[in-house]
């Protein structure tokens, strides 16, 4: 009867104590340190569903371990803005984690970086970190003085703006045959009268180049116009510190470059699945006509109606510069087509 | 002459009389796969969707499937069955115990199971029914794990109406090609002495005693012919107070020749499972990309086809061949056998081919696959964990440049077996050598092209 009995209990602590024990030994897990919390998030394309959960709530303060698992193909994953969390690769039924403190209120967006169904750019979930002493306060919009001055100016961002290259009156007689040249135009530089505006980066900010080039024109009338396209390009590039280019390099190859194509070409692999076909930054005659802020706004505002995702919940104002900036290293290397 | 050819495993090792003879014996094996089977049921409900990184596929569908069909029912018959978890709770609830003997009739509602369906036609048909959903099954860990929990259910409900295992003797779709494949096994649990058996009125061994329960596979050991349906659960030894149940070594497929017991269902086991090899290598192993997505279900209609197609080449295309077959060597042998009797009697021949055709399919599976069972030991709910440290343990096929021939050695065997059962079984239906010659070419073709199928699919 003993051994009946005993026998019973273990079979009882099979059915009962294996899975309770299962449950305890996870908990302990993601739990080490009880202060801590562990938060599992399972990734999906975006078609069977996406993120799961796809929204989590935090203290701010808190320190809590997001661990991610794909349940399909390989994902990427980032958080953002302003953390530079970028856990890499996730391949289905493996884990990945990161410890992170939310230090201030307001929503974090993580997201896939790695090009995983045609979807892809839906893959979002969102951390809303939440001050304890007012819990019910989440910041969810910040005034953003870049945009805000577009729309004072009237300019349609979700429009398909290429704004001076064709009200400019030399803009047809343009030729890019040689592709703009920082280098040629940084020599060239030295020995031209450069307009003060050129020099100032708030004005190059919300002008094209082609307006530059007007200006260059006008104070420089003997030099050829094809030479003084260097110029601008090497003054659009200016004072972009190497390891910003190396970041936005980084950020662009991983979140743009599956539609825009690695060399801004606008051929990406999914470019013929978006409903517009993606510009491409390595055209430079396309980019002589373009804003660096009217850029910055449709990175993070998105494009309506052309699958362009917004980058406004991953990046911070300063990364989004940072990743224009790159756009005009693409421009002038020219390596579209 | 068929006694001769026996050797009676206790003279050799004593002691396994007593192993086998302990109440212990069967509650060590149960108990023991009870553990993994409840962890295959967690891991498939609450672990990773991913298969390749869950214990439930990967143990259940990769680790016992390889040890059950290349190593378990080749060698031991249906030891499996004597192990399996899936049945133990119904029994334990018949018993009202696990271990002892308790005294007194089963606890069930002492419904009778119907006459009709105490075959093997359920069997077929729920082999089929999960066969057409297998390349769902196999990847999916929660639907699997519903699977497995339906399959228990249904025999804790069976148990409750009817006494003994009746749900293993005739709904397990698994214990169904087990029960007909352990008709090759070298192993099997037989009477010493039929003689005494038939003097020994109380029958302790199909009604029970103080030390066993009567057979629940509802056998009588002292006319045991064949494998089918001895669920070695040992009982009959532990029961005989004559020490006449003994397990016995004998030659491979040593049951194919009982003529008496061949029966159609049992005949349709052997079609179904053939056809379910061949089909089960194209679509799983196979190139053809579409074709497993229409498996998976990528939409229902392609889907419905590929059942459709799936059920059609298992219930007619190939019985009918076979059946056109069995006619061309009922008119070359001369042989005087109903055509229906000599289907089924051909149908045999199936048997090492299909058990050989599966082997040599599991091969492809599990030394392909095999290596995934290393981080889902770690890991067995893809939740990051690392118990042994070998989470992270990188898949790596083993064996890629053997495979081939382990598959070319073992198909040709079982042809060369099927066709020499073939040649036995014409000569049991007439006593002309040549006639039985003629009589079985018609067979050893459809054998041989059935072969060449295989091969052509596995070697390219």
């Amino acid at each position: 009867m003993k051994r009946e009995l005993v026998t019973i209990f273990i079979v009882v602590f099979i059915l009962v104590g294996l899975p309770v024990g299962v449950f305890l030994y996870q908990r302990q897990q993601s739990n080490p340190d009880s202060a801590e919390r562990a938060i599992h998030i399972q990734a999906a394309v975006p078609e069977s569903g996406g993120f799961q959960p796809a929204a989590i709530q935090v203290n701010a303060g808190e320190t809590v371990t997001l661990r991610f698992s794909s349940v399909d193909v390989t994902h990427g994953i980032a958080i953002g803005p302003s953390l530079g969390i970028d856990l890499g690769h996730v391949d289905p039924g493996h884990v990945k984690e990161v410890t992170v403190t939310f230090d201030k209120a307001g929503t974090y967006t993580f997201y896939c970086n790695t090009w995983c169904s045609p979807d892809h750019w839906r893959m979002r979930g969102i951390v809303e970190v939440t001050d304890p002493n007012n819990p019910d306060a989440i910041p969810t919009a910040y005034r953003d003085p870049i945009i805000e001055r577009l729309v004072a100016e009237g300019v349609n961002i979700d429009a398909n703006v290429n704004m001076g290259m064709a009200d400019h009156p030399q803009g047809d007689t343009l030729t890019f045959e040689q592709p703009p040249s920082i280098e040629k135009g940084q020599i060239l530089a030295a020995t031209l009268s450069i307009p003060v505006e050129l020099e100032d980066a708030e004005w190059r900010l919300s002008h094209t180049p082609m307006e530059g080039l007007e200006l260059l024109t006008d104070q420089n009338p003997s030099t050829p116009m094809n030479d003084l396209i260097h110029v601008i390009a090497y003054l659009w590039v200016l004072d972009t510190p190497s390891e910003d280019i190396q970041w936005a390099e980084n950020y662009y190859n991983k979140n743009c470059a599956a539609c825009h194509g690695q060399t801004g070409d606008g051929n990406g692999p999914a470019a013929d699945q978006t409903a517009e076909s993606p510009v491409a930054f390595g055209d430079a005659a396309y980019m002589f006509g373009m804003r660096s802020d009217v850029l910055y706004a449709k990175i993070r505002r998105g494009g309506m109606g052309t699958d362009m995702p917004n980058f406004g919940t991953l990046l911070t104002p300063e990364e989004t510069l940072k990743l224009v900036g790159y756009l005009w290293q693409l421009a002038w290397q020219s390596r579209a087509g | 002459m068929i006694k001769s050819q026996r050797i009676n495993v206790f003279q050799y090792v004593p002691f396994l009389r007593g192993v086998l003879r302990s109440r212990l014996f069967q509650p060590v094996l149960t108990i023991s796969t009870l553990f993994f089977f409840t962890l295959a049921i967690v891991t498939g409900l609450f672990g990773t969707p991913v298969g390749n990184r869950n214990f439930g596929i990967v143990f259940v569908w990769i680790v016992w499937w390889g040890l059950l069909i290349i190593l378990l029912v080749p060698f031991l018959g249906r030891l499996w069955c004597a192990a399996c978890p899936i049945p133990v709770p119904g029994e334990w609830l018949q018993r009202r115990g696990i271990i002892n003997r308790r005294k007194g009739r089963l606890s069930t509602l002492r419904w009778k199971f119907p006459k009709r369906l105490r075959n093997m036609w359920l069997q077929n048909f729920g082999f089929l029914g999960v066969a057409i959903f297998s390349a769902i099954i196999l990847t999916r860990p929660e639907v699997s794990a519903w699977l497995l929990l339906g399959f228990s259910l249904i025999g804790i409900i069976l148990s409750i109406l009817y006494e003994n295992r009746v749900f293993c003797r005739y709904v397990c779709p698994v214990g169904g090609f087990i029960g007909l494949y352990s008709l090759m096994s070298p192993v099997e649990v037989r009477v010493q002495d039929p003689q005494v058996c038939a003097t020994h009125t109380p029958k302790d061994c199909i009604i029970g005693n103080e030390y066993a329960y009567g057979c629940p596979w509802m056998v009588f050991p002292g006319t045991l012919e064949r494998n089918t349906y001895c669920g070695m659960c040992m009982e009959c030894i532990k029961a005989c107070p004559k020490n006449n149940v003994v397990i016995n070594l004998r030659p491979v497929g040593s049951d194919l020749m009982v003529a008496k017991e061949r029966r159609l269902d049992e005949a349709y086991k052997a079609f179904i499972m053939l056809a379910c090899a061949l089909l089960y290598s194209v679509v799983l192993l196979g190139p053809w990309g579409w074709l497993k997505q229409w498996a998976n279900m990528d939409t229902l209609p392609h889907w419905l086809a590929y059942a459709g197609v799936f059920l059609l080449a298992n219930l007619l295309l190939l019985p009918g061949l076979f059946t056109l077959t069995a006619l061309l060597s009922q008119r070359l042998g001369r042989i005087q056998l109903p055509l229906r009797q000599l289907v089924t009697d051909y149908a045999y021949t199936l048997v090492p081919l299909g058990l050989t055709a599966w082997i040599a399919f599991s091969f492809s599976l599990v030394f392909t696959n095999g290596s995934y069972a290393l981080g889902v030991l770690s890991d067995p709910f893809g939740w990051g964990w690392n118990l042994f440290g070998t989470t992270e343990s990188t898949w790596m096929p083993f064996g890629s440049a053997l495979i081939p021939f382990l598959q070319t050695g073992i198909l040709t065997t079982g042809m060369l077996f099927a066709v020499n059962t073939a040649y036995k079984i014409a000569g049991q239906h007439t006593p002309n050598p040549r006639q039985a010659l003629r009589g079985m070419l018609p067979v050893t073709g459809f054998i041989m092209s059935i072969t060449f199928a295989f091969l052509w699919l596995y070697l390219g």
